[in-house]
Order: structure tokens, then sequence, then C-alpha cells
């Protein structure tokens, strides 16, 4: 049959199955087609967090605080160290970046399990529900700012120019979480189970992370252990050097971040593209 | 290009050069697992025993065919056909398996009352985001924004949580962003039933309106006469199987003589099942009851007015002195509506013995639609022995979908004439 006979005097042929890339760069394309979604989805997810509470959007800043207070208090007895200048500062810092990691890989699972009933009316990109949980990630985090950098000053850390580094650890760990992110996702649309082991599966990562405690209180061999195979570590790391320590990263501690989290990225994106054409009937 | 002329192609699978939405040989088929496995760790233990058994399910089979620039185009079938898994091909939610689809147009779909809709935010908030969803920027909703209120009369409530609306305030707005775009195909899947009266009547109108500016509408209902009033074309799908497409009154009509048929066949297979509805000392035996139309073909289905033809075979074992035969007509709830019999007719049988035959011919069923059951009897002419009683074996049905016959008020038609004078 001559496929060519078909009428684009009208309009052009503005889908073809035929005509298809590869699935991880299609989607590519339609995530830039669609970047007005995403941002829709990111605004709706801020909007609604707070929506019904009388301080409003000001918890985004009061929650980190008053779980820096809590552990503070809990722990600041049983961690004397020397090399620990201000714990509050030390806490606070670890905490925003784990909890970023922490939710925005489970909005993205949660969103598409419970929200992805929409992919079977219309077509929407995949990744838009793992974009727009990175998206609103990068706005709580961005808002925490202010009382890190109150408690910094309050605590007496001296703040340095190096603080200018910020916004690159933070570009890092959200493409590592988007990467993990995605992959549980997939997981998750065939595995209900996931989404529930996962909070347990969290929990014991931030406390194999020194999140609330100095890394040096580990004895040697945990301690490589989880400098080395923990990825998230290297996140912490690298964002409590510019804001906590305050000294430009070495090399290594930007390099293997980087490395870290583009593999993340690469593998969950392929991953993820490879089955969603399986989300439709799967959700 | 077009080399093909449309006759050296199967007439109702021609592809035309105006189409809009073009399946070529188009399967879908669904990966799911044999069995339920709920958990990761059961699935790691059974991928290392190799025990992950998937099966496909075919839900469209190569299927072929074209639809035209500013028809409105129907999809029927039974439920499971493949109807909706075809609306989602052209929608892009699924992709082909094999074959391909091609679409020369900006597709909207009609969403689900709302779907999409988040509860906590305002009406505004949700348009642009169930405007984003279809693809629309901020822009282009800010200036369809006030359209979009309009139509669904809700501006008094238009910054409220969605959560305060009722469901009829939900669905009108859903329909209303659904609607208001500028697409070259409307998906309409039987949701021309959300809201009050006026708003439906609002509703079909729209549709109207998108059909005269020459929108492509591709409509999927169970709703014969619907399909056939607004659609001019129809495909019908069986089993993912495409089984006819064309002009939409032939396709109609032969999608429900299938129906017909297959319903012919189970009233067919339901008399066998019923064996202790049939009693009698068996000195005559009923031994077959058939059922037939006025042309003579076995036929369980019949409309309003048709001749029925009843045959029974007997086999009298002993000489029996001028037996009765009759049969009984109840409605599928109990309704005992008529009885007639050999007696009442004024025929003496005489002496019988052997086999033979009884014939009983109704020239006009009366029964307006609905599921009737016959019951067949030889019994003694004085009433006090059974010889063979089948209670109730014989169902047939009444359909007049599609005859032209409209009277539907109460039992039975008196096909009576009216006459005006003055």
């Amino acid at each position: 049959m001559d496929s060519m006979v078909f009428d684009t005097s009208q309009s052009p042929i503005i889908y073809d199955s035929a005509k298809r890339g590869h699935p991880a760069i299609e989607e590519l394309r339609q995530i830039f087609h669609y970047r007005y979604l995403i941002a829709q989805l990111v605004r709706r997810d801020v909007l609604i967090r707070y929506k019904r509470s009388v301080l409003g959007i000001a918890w985004t800043l009061l929650n980190p605080l008053g779980m820096m207070v809590v552990l503070t208090l809990a722990f600041s007895q049983i961690f004397r160290f020397g090399e620990i200048k201000s714990y509050p500062s030390y806490v606070l810092s670890g905490l925003l970046a784990w909890t970023f990691f922490s939710q925005v890989t489970t909005a993205a699972m949660v969103n598409l399990v419970w929200g992805g009933g929409i992919l079977h009316r219309i077509y929407l990109p995949r990744t838009s529900f793992a974009l727009a949980a990175t998206g609103t990630g990068l706005v709580n985090i961005a808002l925490s700012t202010i009382p890190l950098l109150l408690i910094l000053i309050v605590t007496g850390v001296p703040l340095s120019l190096n603080l200018l580094w910020m916004p690159l650890p933070i570009l890092l760990l959200a493409c590592f979480s988007l990467g993990v992110g995605l992959m549980l996702s997939t997981l998750a649309v065939f595995f209900p189970d996931v989404s529930e082991m996962y909070q347990i599966v969290l929990t014991a990562w931030m406390y194999l992370t020194p999140i609330i405690y100095p890394e040096e209180i580990l004895p040697e061999t945990i301690r490589f252990l989880i400098t080395t195979f923990n990825p998230v570590h290297y996140f912490v790391k690298l964002y409590r050097v510019s804001v906590y320590y305050g000294r430009v990263p070495s090399p290594s501690e930007f390099l293997i971040p980087t490395g870290v989290a583009l593999v993340f990225l690469i593998v969950g994106w392929f991953v993820f593209t490879k089955k969603a054409d399986e989300f439709a009937y799967r959700i | 290009m077009n080399l093909l002329t449309e006759s050296e192609t199967p007439p109702h699978y021609s592809i035309s050069s105006k189409d809009i939405i073009r399946l070529e040989n188009a399967s879908v088929r669904y990966r799911v697992p044999s069995e339920r496995i709920g958990t990761f760790k059961e699935y790691i233990i059974r991928l290392l025993q190799g025990r992950v058994k998937h099966k496909t399910f075919l839900a469209l089979s190569d299927v072929n065919f074209g639809v035209r620039r500013g028809e409105v185009f129907g999809l029927i079938g039974q439920n499971g056909a493949g109807k909706s898994t075809l609306l989602k091909l052209v929608a892009r939610v699924l992709q082909p398996s094999s074959g391909r689809v091609q679409v020369a147009g900006k597709v909207a779909p009609l969403l689900e009352t709302g779907a999409g809709f988040h509860a906590e935010l305002t009406g505004r908030e949700n348009v642009y985001l169930n405007g984003a969803m279809l693809g629309f920027t901020h822009q282009e909703m800010a200036k369809k924004f006030k359209d979009i209120v309009d139509f669904a009369e809700l501006w008094d409530f238009i910054d409220a949580p969605m959560r305060t609306y009722s469901s009829g305030m939900w669905a009108r707005l859903g329909f209303a962003v659904a609607t208001d775009v500028d697409a070259d195909i409307l998906i309409v899947d039987e949701i021309l039933s959300v809201g009050d009266d006026a708003f439906q009547r609002k509703s079909s109108e729209r549709i109207e309106a998108f059909r005269q500016k020459g929108v492509t509408i591709l409509l999927v209902s169970h709703n014969m006469s619907l399909v056939k009033q607004i659609c001019q074309r129809a495909a019908w799908l069986d089993q993912g199987k495409l089984m006819d497409v064309g002009s939409v009154d032939i396709v109609v009509d032969r999608y429900l003589q299938s129906v017909r048929d297959k319903e012919n066949r189970r009233l067919m297979e339901e008399q066998v099942e019923t064996v202790d509805r049939r009693w009698g000392s068996k000195k005559i035996e009923i031994t077959q009851v058939r059922i037939y139309d006025e042309l003579k073909q076995p036929q369980h289905i019949f409309y309003t007015g048709q001749s029925l033809i009843l045959e029974m075979n007997y086999l009298a074992h002993e000489t029996v002195d001028s037996p009765v035969f009759g049969i009984a007509i109840h409605r599928q709830d109990g309704l005992h509506l008529t009885g007639p019999n050999t007696a009442f007719s004024g025929m003496n049988l005489g002496k019988i013995s052997g086999s033979g035959k009884m014939i009983y011919t109704v020239p006009h069923l009366p029964f307006l639609p609905g599921k009737y059951y016959i019951s067949v009897a030889a019994v003694k002419n004085d009433d006090t022995e059974i010889y063979d009683y089948h209670d109730r074996l014989y169902p047939i049905q009444i359909d007049n979908e599609n005859r032209g016959i409209f009277e539907k008020y109460g039992l039975i038609t008196l096909q009576g004439e009216w006459q005006h004078e003055r």
C-alpha cells in the first residue's frame, strides 16, 4: 500500500507511530514540548502542600528548623567532637540535602502510581511526574536556604564566598534523585509493594549516611564502606563543603558525585522510557 | 502518487487520501503475567527459578482503516471488542505493538468529568493545569479562560477550591475545559451524559458546533440510534478484529444482526439445560420442538408482528383417544400471557398412535420487546392425566431494534389503526 497517500494539505502529520525515535530521545523531545505542563505540576505541588495550613509556605522554612532543634537537643550532648564547630548548622545542612533526596524519590514514585490514571486518557510525557517532583524539591530546598543562612549566622559559622558553590551540589543531587526516582517509579508500577518497602529502606539509608552524626565517629572499616558505597554521602558531603565548611571542593569531591549523578540519571532515564509504553495499561 | 484505484482494494477496507487518521495493520498486544506476582521478592525468586511467565493478550489485531477529515465516525462493538484500545492508539496513550498509526491533526480527548483536577486547587488553577495537560501554554489558556468559565457557568465559584464543588459543577468545568480546544480531532468515549438536562443539551450543541466547524469526531457508543443519527461512517470491532467498516447504516445493521445471531445461539443452547421442568406419563412423548419464522428458518428472536411457527414431533407409545395438544407463553417474570390448545380450537384428533407432528402457526406475534418462554404439553382430553409437559423450556425474544416499530407501552400491540375525521 502506498503510504504516501495521506492528506497533509490542511495540517501536517503530527503523529506517526512508525516514525518514533528511540524512546529515551523521544521522551526528551516531548518533555521540551510539554515544559509548561511541568511548571504547572510543580506549581500545583508547591501550592497544595500547605494550602490548608494557616502559615502556608512558611512551613517549608519551619519544618527543617524544627527538625534541627529536636535533633540538636537530642544529639548535641552525645557527639562532642572538635570537628563540629556548630552542630545545628551541621545537622541542618545534612538534613536539607537528605530531605531533598527522600522527598523527590518518594514523590516521583507516588505521583506516578497514584496520579498516573490520567495516562489512560490522554498523552503526557511519562517522565512529567518525576520531573515535577524534582522541580518541587528544588523549590523547597531553595526556600530552605533562608533558614539555613540564618542558623549559620546565629551559630557563628563564618560565611564565605564559597557559599556560591551551593547550586552545584544541589543540581547534582537533583540529577541523582531524578535517576533513582525514575528507577523506583518503574519498579513501583510493576510491584505495588515497592513504595511501602522504600519507606523502610529510606529510614535505614538515612542512618547509614552521616547526616546527624559526623562521619569521624564511625569505626574505620564501616566508615570506608559508607563513604565509598553510599552514593548519597557524596552529595551530602559536597553540599556541606560549600555551605558548612565554606571551602572550594577538591577535584575528587566534585568529580565523583558528578559521575555518580550522570550514571544514575542516564540509566534511570533509559530504564523508565523503555518500560513507559506499558504504563498505560499497568497503572 | 496514488497508483491504486479504489476498486483494487476491497471496498470496505479502502484507505482514502482524505484520511486524517489512518491505521495500517495496527495490533496491540498486552503483556500480562499469567499469574499475579504481588511482591518484588517473589518476582526475584521466580525470576531465578525461571518461572516468570507472561501471556500476551491481543487487544487489537491487524486493523486497517482510515477516518476522513471532517466526518463523524462511530466505533461500535460489544464490551471488550477493542474500541477503547483503538481510541488510545489515536490519542497516543498506547503504542501499536506492530503496524502503524498516523494522525494528521491535533487530537483532543474528551476527558471523563474532569480527570486530572485536584480538589485542593481552585477552579481557576485547575483550568490552567488541565489546559497544560492538554498541551496548552499559560498564554493560550488565558485567552480561553473567559469562554470556559462562561460555558461552565461557574463565575461565582471559580476561585474556590474544587473540593467545595458539587459533582455537577465538577463535570461542567471538566467538559468546558476539554471542549474549548482548537483540535482537529475530538474523541468522545460514551460520556455525553454529564450534568443535568440543560447542560446535556448544551453539550450536544457544542459537539454539533464542532462538527460544523469541520472537526473530525471519533465516537464510541453503545447507543445504536445515536450512532446512526450522528455518524456518517462506522467501524465494527469484535474481539480486536475489524469486522466491517463503511457507511453507518450498513455497518450498524450488520452488527445488530450478528448480535441477534449470537443471542439466538445462546437461546438455543439454553433450552437444553433444564431437565427437571419436564414431567408426564409419557404415553405420548413430545420428542422435539422447533420454532421457525415465516421463512421456515429456525429462529429465536422475533419482532412484534412477525409470524411464528411452532412444530412439535410426538411419539405415542400406545394408542390414545383424542389427546389435547397445547402451548403456553409466559413472560420472563412468570406472567401467563396465553394458552391455546387443540380443544379450544374445536379440534378432535381421534385415536392416535406412533409418531406425528403438531404445527401451531401464529400469524402475527402481538408481544412487545422482552423475553418470553414457551411451554408445550400433551394431556388427556378430560385434563386428568398429563402425558408430557415441557414447562417453559423454549425461550424466545422479541427485539424491535432497528425494525421501525416504536410501540412500547404495556405488554402487547393491538395492531390497530388510527383514523382522523373532522
